[in-house]
């Protein structure tokens, strides 16, 4: 099993898998010119959430394309899963999500990135804490919505009422 | 392309434009590989059709009938379809769609062929053949120019920087994605094939790139041709994926690069090397002071190349670097020029 060359170089990845995560908040991406600052096109809502506990390469073992062949011209192959562990605490994720074994092999970082974390941190991970978060908030608009139904419900009951003052107002709607 | 692979893929072209009013099976030829009377899901129309290529030895059975069934869906992969899907039958017109898909599976058509695109560092790309079809290696080769680029502010900052040639071009993989991730760049694509010229203008126009990109039908192993490339001023760099299998090597290439794909885009003579040698002597008359030239290649090329490259001391060229692809294979090559 062929492990990630060292060769390779992790910076390409380490900025991909950060472009990723950010992405991933879902919050708008900042759009910085060379003019700083003040040249923001947008402004990231940043959480003040610590970063995740960086990967080591060298903990990992990446297997893919099992049988690629001699590989680059004389083989077409489409399989392009990557398959991705970690191997301290055996943590393991398969990615097939592109068609790119480029794309997934940054997914399948960013995907053990987390659960590598959740595994060492617990509920005090970056990945929990904002998975409580977004369910707070969700619950928080959910319990909006429903107040600004009964609102208009009630507006809407004394429109009708006053619109018929032939109506008597104490004999309620019919 | 051969003559029964050129009839398939003129009916399934066929097919894809009348894709909604398709009545039947006019050719009496095409087994009725039909699914059972009612409707399939998706996971279970995988299964079937996974069987059907084992039973016929269509390799990457499993891999090819979920991304057909994943393509006529609208998804890019089977694994990124919403899960909600997975049980839903399919309708009477996508499993129609599926089986014609499938019938050209069958006749080891490869899967980019029968989708007419595939993707390559994130961008969708038209594929139709002979042109041929981006592998996945050729991805590393454009994130290793990336790198090289990030280091040379200089170059990045010119007004119309960096000034990229790529010879090769075939659907435009490398250029595009080069294109795309550097803003400022220009790039002249050339390639000998008129299949290739056609698809390459074509992705860059659906990537609106076409302003960026000069698409030249040039034969850089005909001597002199470089000469056609000057008026477009000295590059900051030459990048390709050259045809670089060995000629002896050719026929033992599975059914569906042999029957599909063009072999003047895979044939690199005696020992892989025509094309390499061309661009290495042409690049030094293109190329500025310390440009340099990115290469995929066969494994037993590196040591070739270097020797090569030492027989020829007055092309000024070094071979820089080494890198390997992700099955640990030395794939690629960084040549600089020294010297002006």
């Amino acid at each position: 099993m062929s492990t990630l060359g060292l060769l390779r170089g992790p910076a390409a990845l380490a900025r991909a898998c950060l472009g990723l995560w950010s992405l991933r908040l879902g919050e708008k991406r900042t759009l910085l010119s060379p003019g700083g600052p003040a040249a923001m096109l947008q402004v990231a809502r940043k959480r003040d959430y610590p970063a995740l506990l960086p990967l080591d390469e060298s903990e990992l073992e990446e297997q893919f394309v099992k049988g690629h062949g001699p590989g680059g011209q004389a083989t077409n192959k489409t399989s392009n899963c990557v398959v991705l562990k970690h191997v301290p605490s055996g943590l393991v994720v398969k990615c097939h999500q592109t068609r790119s074994v480029d794309q997934n092999r940054k997914l399948a970082r960013k995907i053990l990135q987390e659960k590598v974390d959740v595994f060492y941190n617990g509920e005090n991970s970056p990945v929990c804490r904002e998975k409580r978060e977004a369910e707070k908030k969700k619950q928080e608009r959910k319990k909006r919505a429903k107040e600004r139904l009964e609102k208009k419900k009630v507006l809407k009951e004394l429109r009708e009422s006053s619109r018929n003052p032939a109506v008597d107002s104490t004999a309620g709607s019919d | 392309m051969g003559p029964w692979a050129r009839m398939l893929w003129t009916l399934l072209s066929g097919l894809r434009g009348r894709r909604g009013g398709i009545q039947g099976w006019a050719f009496g030829l095409w087994p009725p590989y039909l699914p059972q009377p009612r409707l399939l899901s998706p996971t279970e129309l995988v299964s079937h059709w996974t069987r059907v290529f084992e039973k016929r030895g269509i390799p990457e059975a499993r891999e090819s009938s979920e991304y057909i069934v994943a393509h006529v869906l609208g998804a890019k992969t089977f694994q990124s379809l919403q899960p909600v899907l997975w049980t839903q039958p399919l309708t009477p017109q996508q499993l129609q769609c599926v089986q014609e898909l499938c019938s050209c599976r069958l006749q080891r058509m490869p899967v980019q062929y029968i989708l007419g695109e595939w993707d390559f560092q994130g961008l969708s790309l038209k594929m139709a053949p002979p042109v041929f079809i981006p592998r996945p290696e050729t991805e590393e080769l454009v994130e290793w120019v990336l790198e090289e680029m990030a280091q040379r502010p200089h170059v990045m900052e010119a007004q119309d920087g960096p000034r990229i040639l790529e010879v090769g071009c075939g659907s435009g993989a490398i250029s595009l994605s080069l294109l795309t991730q550097l803003p400022k760049s220009q790039v002249i694509a050339v390639d000998k094939e008129e299949a290739a010229i056609s698809l390459t203008c074509e992705n860059a126009q659906r990537l609106q790139l076409q302003d960026r990109i000069w698409i030249v039908p040039l034969d850089v192993t005909s001597e002199g041709s470089w000469m056609h490339l000057l008026p477009w001023g000295p590059m900051d760099l030459v990048v390709s994926n050259p045809p670089y299998i060995f000629h002896q090597d050719i026929e033992q290439l599975a059914p569906e690069i042999c029957s599909y794909e063009d072999p003047v885009a895979l044939d690199g003579g005696e020992e892989g090397m025509d094309v390499i040698t061309s661009i290495l002597t042409l690049a030094p008359q293109l190329l500025k002071h310390s440009g340099s030239i990115f290469l995929e290649v066969d494994p037993r090329h590196p040591e070739l190349v270097s020797s090569w490259l030492q027989s020829q001391p007055d092309l000024h060229l070094n071979l820089v670097a080494v890198r390997r692809d992700f099955c640990g294979k030395p794939r690629f090559l960084h040549v600089q020029k020294s010297g002006p």
